[in-house]
């Protein structure tokens, strides 16, 4: 008879009861509820970690499990930011607003309003008009649904055309590079209608919210925790089935998915913007605990830094992806933040700010030529000693 | 002291070439002066003209020396008989007084005994212009040439007739062109006669000059006009408005009747709210309460209620502006008042502008080969290792950058710019060419046939090169200077220009592709590489070692990328970031041009660098939109073509 | 016997060379076929075209008793209608289990949907069960297929197609690298397939075609040189002429 998904899949359930301890932790610890032992700060970077790690799960699926190396899940993270990001800033420049003119003698109509608003998001660019892209930026639940739709359509049109003409292998990364270059450079114009390359800022103020930051930060945190959870689950209950049989045949030979009757460009194309659209709900989650979102964070070297993470934790498993998000990530930010200890020869100083992006890149090479399972694979061996072990008693 | 050497040398030489100004010279200029005394003593713009004009005119070589010192108020009149003297300053009391007429120096007087000549600047301009003919019959070739230049920098009306005077005796050729040149552009300007402007007008249509444009557009300035009832006769209109349509806004067009006193002003929704806000009368104004003036019509309503008691001006309703708008006729009127010239003015610029249409195609295909030459430059060491070994090398994009380096601290090294790009050329290649070779041998031999990871542990190194690179250099941009012979640019005419570094970069491509040719055609590299290429098991049963080939073809790719590393540095400013600004466009390259064939990457240079400038051209304030574009033209390009403009095609392609 | 599979007229040319030149080829339903030629003869690409990997300069593919045609339709599809093909190396998805990949081409919805909500039944691992008794895999359900000898992948991958349940199945070279013992298997899979299906073979091993004891279609340069029992057609001049020709 059938057995249950998680209980063919311990790793699910282990992994969500550690999500859920770790939660549990750092909210104790916090300021906002409870005994002050971590930062607010440094909150809002776990929650941004924890965001990163979900972009991880979504790089895995579609590299790891299908063998589409994308260059280009960054891009689909800023949408989402963005998306957000609009109705983060219009409503709280809106309540601004409101907030000034209704001091004054006369009550403000609403034309009024909105060109005040306008020219509140838009005069950095010279403009107080507002760009079509933000006819809904007033209403929270359309946006939240752009959140899925704007990054899962450019997926949805891009991967179309991209496996339709057969683009495979290094092919294909190449391109899924280029439009993130291209996405970037576009809204690097001023008149790209998101504010050129000052981006959307302020984003970390919930809009009408009074709750400090300590607080907002934690809610934040839980939520990331949360979608990282049902992403996790959402990702392993697709690889378990059938359905992971075939894309990770895909990925092994794709000639022998196709003349086995499995339509491999339809596949590629529903984990293509599937997992776009996990990428943009991470995004959507990242950028309001970041404050701020500009074109620089969707450049493909961003998207690059994801796949050495993934290749680094391990791909092909789920967990590697996420244990690799985290480690390079949180170590990324202690070296750079100018934290780490600096180390003394005597004739040279090595200063990590600018020495970790050397030991990155060259870690890199050494993990894909001698760990190509990554920090994943160590557990591997452990799993194998201990059937090993069985078998010998 | 150097300008009055000139002068005498010039006033030799004059002596010795023009016997007619030789006899001159016995002529005095003094009794001319003495006849204006009163006329230079009084000093008036107004009146100095047949005083100036006198000298001017007296065909005397000392009127030049007369008009330069009276212009640099060092003309002094002794009060004792009125003559005119160059006064020389000795000290605040006693001046030396020389005769205009003999040179001699007249002696020391009494500064109380003298008076100085101060023409204000009005005059100065008028002895200005009197000079320029002196200064274009100038015998020195270089005070001639400053005359021109001054006067192509500044024309004016009253310099036509000096200029058309000296063309007849200007001995250089090229002087005299470029006298008869301005001639033209002056009679056009300012000649009184309008046939001799007509004239004028067709003999510089067609020339692609810009400052025939600069002449011909003033021609066609217009000015904005309304007036009540039809247009004027007899103006010179160039065009009627209509209100509201093309670029005329209608707002714009009540305001002119505003700005003219012909129609009331309008009352802004500003203005409006600042009204309502001064008549707030309880929690009302006229009549509406105040916490309900939050839409237009409500506030309209209470502005109409006090317009009605007289405190405020009344509204202007849109039918009134449309009735006000009707009543007027709007036009733009030429400030030439000539039909005639601004109609042939149209005519010739018309022409120029196909000229220049025409000339600006030429220009923008140099560019764009030129871009297209660096691409090529960019993308062929990529294409190599690409189409040979299957690998794309993400760090190629920083071989480039150590290309380029390698430049930078050669010309350290070798300050002579010539000797140091010669050195830094093949010492380039070197270094990347071993940077190549130590990539292939300690990563890319181990990771074959897993490209994705191949591509993933290069972009490692390309991480780590770019890191290092900042390191050593710093973030600052490096100069790698141009040797001084490629400075400047091949000027074709005032449209088409290419500079020589370009022209240098493109024979450089032509060179690296017909030296790979002959490398994959004729030598025993070239044959063994495509035979890895085709099959590479086979070729290794033929006694072909595969991994030397590879190792060479890597290290060939990667010194290439150096090579052309120097070529960019020289226009591109050396950064960390050089490589990463230029590896897409070479990724690019590769994939439209199709893979393993240089063919394919030249047709892909050549694609991506005409592509990338017709953008630019069709939308030149925007070079960010112009990549945008063309990444997404590439996209909906590899749907037609999958592998590429050249292809291999059938079962040797493979899958 | 209703005509399953109807090629006529079909032409492709690679850069100039004619690959395929005018071919015409009929097989019926339940029917075996060898098909043999000197290599370059077309017998790859041949199938290529069937199987809709590479489309023909000119030339009808039709299929099935509503004679539809298999010209512009993806391999996927083509799939679908049921032509299942075996390449000549051994191609299984090696980072799963055998049971795995029997049931990824089991008879079953392909849509990604479906896929997505399927969950095997008992009856479908049953099936999956006898399918691996029939290719002799039945110990070897669990194992990693990458695990496999070399002649069990080609076992799986004929058990693979089974599953598919196609009407025409196009078998290249099944036996190479096969010991004697492994052979005989081989050819007792194939001939128990072709009772109830179409089943082309392409294959060089004479000794092989001799086995399967069916009609036999001789391709050269791209076109039918000789088709008939084996007897008739190695007796045919054309045929040992180009093949002693070589």
């Amino acid at each position: 008879m059938q057995r249950s998904f998680i209980a063919k899949n311990p790793s699910v359930l282990i992994f969500l009861s550690i999500l859920a301890l770790f939660t549990l932790l750092v909210t104790v610890m916090s300021e906002g509820f409870g005994v002050g032992g971590i930062s607010t700060s440094f909150i809002k970077t776990l929650g941004k970690t924890l965001c990163l790690c979900l972009i991880a799960l979504a790089l895995d699926l579609i590299w790891g499990y299908t063998g589409i190396l994308s260059l280009g899940h960054f891009a689909f993270f800023g949408l989402g930011g963005y998306m957000i990001g609009m109705w983060l800033m219009y409503e709280r420049t809106r309540l601004i607003v409101v907030d000034s003119l209704t001091s004054t003698e006369i009550p403000p109509t609403d034309g009024e309003v909105i060109d005040a608003i306008g020219n509140q998001i838009f005069g950095v660019v010279g403009s107080s008009e507002f760009p079509l892209i933000w006819a809904f930026a007033d209403s929270l639940s359309i946006q939240l649904i752009l959140v899925l739709l704007v990054p899962g359509v450019l997926a949805l049109i891009f991967g179309w055309l991209a496996f339709r003409s057969r683009v495979t292998g290094v092919y294909l990364s190449i391109l899924t590079q280029a439009m993130t270059l291209a996405l970037a450079l576009y809204l690097f114009q001023n008149d790209s209608g998101l504010r050129g390359n000052n981006g959307l800022s302020g984003l970390q103020n919930l809009p009408g919210v009074t709750a400090s930051q300590d607080h907002v930060s934690l809610w934040f945190f839980w939520a990331s925790a949360a979608a990282l959870g049902a992403g996790y689950v959402l990702c392993a209950w697709l690889v378990s089935g059938k359905f992971g049989s075939v894309i990770r045949g895909i990925r092994d030979n794709e000639a022998r998915a196709r003349f086995l009757g499995y339509s491999v460009e339809t596949y590629k194309l529903v984990i293509f913007t599937l997992t776009a659209c996990i990428a943009a709900v991470a995004g959507a989650l990242y950028y309001p605990q970041a404050g701020i979102i500009n074109p620089a964070e969707i450049a493909p070297i961003a998207s690059i830094y994801l796949a050495v993470w993934v290749a680094i934790g391990g791909r092909g498993r789920l967990y590697g992806a996420v244990i690799g998000a985290a480690f390079v990530s949180l170590l990324s930010t202690w070296f750079t933040g100018g934290q780490a200890p600096d180390i003394n020869l005597g004739f040279y100083t090595i200063k990590w700010v600018d020495w970790w992006l050397v030991l990155l890149g060259l870690s890199f090479v050494l993990v894909t030529l001698f760990a190509p399972k990554g920090i994943g694979g160590l557990f591997d061996i452990v799993v194998e000693r201990r059937a090993a072990k069985e078998a010998n008693q | 002291m150097r300008q009055l050497f000139l002068a005498g040398l010039a006033f030799l030489a004059a002596c010795l070439i023009s016997p007619g100004l030789g006899q001159a010279q016995d002529a005095l200029i003094q009794p001319i002066l003495q006849e204006h005394q009163a006329l230079i003593v009084k000093s008036s713009r107004k009146t100095i003209g047949p005083a100036i004009n006198a000298v001017a005119s007296s065909g005397l070589p000392q009127a030049q020396t007369v008009l330069e010192v009276w212009a640099a108020k060092n003309m002094w009149q002794r009060k004792s008989d009125g003559l005119f003297f160059i006064g020389e300053k000795i000290d605040s009391k006693i001046y030396t007084l020389t005769d205009f007429d003999s040179g001699e120096l007249l002696g020391e007087f009494l500064k109380s005994d003298l008076k100085q000549l101060k023409p204000n600047s009005g005059i100065r301009a008028l002895i200005g212009t009197a000079l320029v003919q002196f200064q274009l019959s100038d015998p020195d070739i270089e005070a001639r040439r400053a005359a021109l230049l001054s006067i192509e920098r500044d024309p004016e009306a009253s310099l036509l007739a000096p200029l058309r005077a000296s063309i007849e005796g200007e001995t250089d050729a090229a002087l005299k062109a470029q006298k008869q040149r301005l001639e033209r552009l002056l009679t056009i300007g300012y000649d009184e006669d309008e046939a001799a402007r007509l004239a004028a007008i067709s003999d510089m249509s067609g020339d692609l000059g810009v400052d025939v444009r600069a002449t011909l557009n003033p021609l066609l300035t217009t000015k904005r006009d309304v007036v009540v009832g039809a247009a004027p006769e007899g103006a010179n209109i160039a065009a009627l408005l209509r209100p509201g349509q093309g670029e005329f806004d209608r707002l714009a067009a009540y305001d002119m009747l505003v700005a003219k006193d012909l129609a009331p002003a309008r009352i802004s929704k500003d203005d409006i709210r600042t009204q309502l806000a001064a008549h707030i009368d309880g929690a009302r104004v006229g009549g509406v309460p105040v916490a309900q003036l939050n839409t237009d019509a409500n506030r309209l309503a209470a502005y109409n209620a006090l317009a009605e008691a007289g405190t405020v001006p009344a509204f202007v309703s849109d039918t009134a502006i449309e009735a006000a708008l009707a009543a007027h006729t709007f036009f733009d009127v030429y400030l030439e008042p000539s039909k005639a010239v601004t109609d042939a003015a149209t005519e010739a610029l018309k022409d120029i502008k196909l000229k220049v249409g025409l000339n600006q195609m030429l220009d923008l295909t140099l560019d764009a080969v030129s871009l297209a030459s660096i691409y090529f430059l960019a993308a062929i060491g990529l294409a190599i290792t690409f189409g040979v070994m299957g690998v794309i090398n993400m760090a190629h994009g920083e071989f480039i950058m150590m290309g380029a380096y390698t430049g930078f601290v050669v010309q350290q090294i070798i300050p002579d710019h010539t000797v140091s790009i010669i050195v830094a050329i093949p010492t380039a290649f070197a270094v990347t060419f071993a940077a190549g070779v130590a990539m292939e041998r300690l990563v890319i031999r181990w990771l074959q046939a897993r490209p994705l990871e191949t591509l993933l542990a290069t972009f490692g190194i390309s991480i780590a090169l770019q890191q290092l690179a900042k390191n050593i250099f710093g973030t600052q941009a490096r100069p790698l200077t141009a040797p001084g012979w490629l400075d400047g640019a091949w000027v074709m005419n005032d449209v088409v220009s290419i500079s020589y570094i370009r022209i240098a970069i493109f024979i450089l491509a032509l060179i690296f592709f017909a030296a790979f040719l002959y490398i994959m055609k004729r030598t025993r590299l070239g044959l063994e590489t495509r035979a890895v290429t085709q099959n590479p098991r086979m070729a290794a049963s033929m006694g072909i070692n595969p991994d030397r080939v590879n190792m060479l073809t890597f290290g060939l790719g990667s010194g290439i990328a150096g090579i052309a590393g120097v070529a960019i540095g020289l226009f591109a400013k050396v950064t960390s970031e050089l490589g990463s600004d230029y590896i897409v466009q070479s990724f690019m390259t590769v994939v439209v041009g199709g893979v393993g064939n240089i063919w394919g990457t030249l047709a892909g240079a050549t694609m991506i660098g005409f592509l990338q400038k017709g953008i630019e051209w069709m939308n030149p304030s925007n070079t960010l939109a112009a990549q945008t574009y063309m990444i997404i033209f590439i996209i909906i390009f590899i749907q037609f073509r999958p592998r590429g403009i050249i292809a291999l095609k059938g079962r040797a392609a493979g899958d | 016997m209703s005509t399953l599979l109807e090629v006529s007229g079909v032409s492709v040319t690679f850069d100039g060379f004619r690959a395929i030149n005018n071919l015409s080829f009929q097989i019926g339903e339940a029917e075996m076929r060898a098909v043999i030629g000197p290599n370059g003869a077309g017998k790859t690409t041949f199938m290529d075209i069937v199987t809709g990997k590479t489309r023909p300069d000119e030339g009808r593919v039709i299929w099935g008793e509503k004679s539809i045609s298999l010209l512009g339709m993806n391999e996927a599809r083509i799939a679908q209608e049921g032509i299942g093909r075996k390449f000549q190396k051994p191609t299984v998805f090696e980072e799963q289990t055998v049971q795995e990949n029997l049931l990824m081409a089991l008879k079953k919805p392909r849509g990604w949907f479906s896929v997505l909500t399927y969950r095997p039944s008992d009856a479908d691992l049953a099936k999956v069960d006898a399918l691996a008794g029939e290719i002799g895999l039945r110990d070897q359900l669990t194992r990693t297929s990458g695990e496999l000898s070399h002649g069990q992948k080609q076992w799986l991958e004929i058990g693979m197609l089974l599953a598919q349940e196609p009407r025409l199945l196009l078998v290249d070279e099944p036996a190479a690298g096969m010991t004697p013992a492994e052979r005989e298997h081989t050819t007792d899979i194939l001939v128990e397939a072709a009772k109830t299906r179409a089943v082309v073979v392409v294959e060089h091993d004479m000794e092989f075609v001799r086995r399967l004891n069916c009609k036999v279609t001789v391709l050269h340069e791209g076109a039918v040189l000789a088709e008939g029992s084996l007897d008739h057609v190695t007796s045919d001049q054309n045929v040992i002429d180009v093949y002693l020709e070589r």
